[in-house]
């Protein structure tokens, strides 16, 4: 940006601006003139980027002095163009009130020329220097938000290339991962509008939806011969497959980091993702409350793609079907409030439910 | 010559050559100070009890005299902008006539240099 060079002097008394233009006469700057409020609107609205300084009047006709700042305090002024105010008397009750308007400093009648230049100097500089400083500021403030990006970016990628092994394997495509994650953010928003008291910020609900694509994490440590089973398992197999939750859990605790928010969702959406309200889940028989709310979202949600997909093992339900079963239980019990939540997102989980998964010709 | 008339009308001239420099520049202002409404604006507001733009007429009139050194005017100035700004008309009434007189002196000499 060009340097401010100009000086706004605005006094309704012409004597008392000709001082002024005097005091200023070296041509160090631009001199422009107003004799009442409404000229030095017009004229600040029309130079606010060349202005580096506003002698005020506080009395005068049209507009006086007290509404000029009030327009520059509604059109983002005052705090780059600062404002000497002319005052003919020194009382407390003017100077507290000019400054509390953002008054820079004051100066009183009459007119001390090497004073006047002097202050004026000094604010002006004092302005360049914030304006520079906030700029400087807002540029670095811009540099780490996209490092912040970038860095964000590579955990993704690193967390849906992680998510997507265990899904490779179970020959599996990665969509139900991405599905899982699509569906646990429509949730926890609806959770959020729906629950006040137990908010979620943007924040928390991203690292929650990362967390949601380890869920299965721990099933890479299932034996093949069960894991890729066609058919029907057994009471053993069964109880095997079931330990992918502890497996899961397992695997993140030998990079366990204490009070770190992300690891607290990875693991308890590992482990309490077949967790049921009733306590008749697996692997802890956790009930009611003790099943943490991001766990319980995962897992009514896994409960959800599961019966709308087509598998090898199953044709896939209609939404409705699917609606219905889990409400009535059929898939273990979820708690009212997750139900209600549930429903209240049933508009966008028929929107980002697709013909595809389901198994129908698009 | 600027300085003789400084003494005339009881002003400050080392305060005036102080802040503005020069006699021309002092001069410059004097001419000014014929052009200026202030006073006008008291005397109107004297005369039709206005008590209000009396009050804005002396205030602007005080700033004006106390940046041009003119003590003797600039003091009654001050006492009646006071008295106007307490909203004592009858004091101001007889204060006024003090106040004519330092101006009419003042502009006499102005006019008789210029």
């Amino acid at each position: 940006m060009e340097k401010r060079d100009t000086l706004l002097i605005v006094d309704d008394v012409m004597i008392n601006r000709e001082l002024l233009k005097d005091i200023f006469e070296n041509g160090e700057y631009k001199i422009l003139e107003a004799a009442d409020g409404e000229e030095a609107i017009q004229i600040l609205d029309e130079h606010k980027d060349e202005i580096a300084l506003v002698f005020l009047d506080l009395v005068m006709p049209k507009k006086n002095g007290l509404e000029v700042m009030h327009h520059m305090s509604l059109n983002n002024m005052i705090n780059t163009i600062p404002v000497i105010m002319i005052t003919g008397e020194a009382t407390v009750e003017t100077d507290v009130k000019a400054y509390e308007l953002g008054a820079a400093d004051i100066i009183y009648k009459p007119f001390e020329p090497a004073v006047v230049t002097r202050r004026a100097k000094n604010i002006i500089e004092l302005f360049e220097h914030r304006i520079s400083i906030e700029k400087e500021l807002e540029l670095r403030t811009q540099e780490l938000f996209e490092s912040k990006k970038r860095i964000e970016q590579s955990n993704n990628f690193l967390i849906n290339a992680l998510s997507s092994v265990v899904e490779f394997r179970s020959l599996e495509s990665g969509e139900h991962i991405q599905r899982v994650k699509k569906f646990t953010r429509i949730m926890l928003r609806h959770w959020r509008a729906l629950y006040g008291e137990e908010q979620f910020t943007d924040e928390q609900i991203e690292l929650i939806v990362n967390a949601s694509a380890l869920h299965d994490i721990g099933k890479i440590a299932i034996p093949d011969n069960i894991l890729l089973k066609p058919g029907k398992l057994t009471d053993e197999e069964y109880t095997e497959m079931k330990k992918h939750t502890i497996y899961g859990c397992q695997m993140l605790e030998k990079f366990k980091q204490e009070e770190n928010e992300f690891y607290r969702y990875c693991y308890d959406i590992c482990r309490y993702h077949h967790e049921r309200y009733d306590g008749r889940g697996y692997p802890d028989g956790l009930k009611g409350d003790e099943i943490p709310i991001w766990a319980q979202v995962v897992s009514i949600v896994d409960v959800y793609d599961a019966l709308v997909s087509k598998r090898v093992y199953k044709p896939s339900f209609s939404i409705e079907e699917t609606f219905r079963m889990i409400h009535n239980g059929e898939c273990g019990t979820f708690s009212p409030k997750l139900l209600k939540c549930f429903d209240d997102a049933k508009e966008e989980f028929i929107q980002n439910t697709t013909k595809e998964q389901m198994g129908e010709e698009a | 010559m600027i300085e003789e008339l400084y003494k005339k009308i009881n002003g400050n001239y080392e305060i005036a050559i102080s802040r503005m420099q020069n006699d021309e520049r002092i001069l410059k202002y004097l001419k000014f100070f014929l052009m200026d409404e202030s006073y006008k604006g008291l005397e109107d507001g004297m005369n039709s009890g206005d008590c209000e733009a009396a009050f804005r007429g002396a205030h602007t009139l005080k700033g004006v005299c106390q940046n041009m050194a003119f003590t003797a005017l600039s003091t009654v100035v001050e006492q009646i902008t006071e008295e106007l700004r307490a909203k004592d008309f009858e004091k101001a009434k007889q204060t006024f006539p003090q106040v004519e007189e330092e101006y009419k002196k003042v502009i006499d000499e102005i006019n008789k240099i210029i």
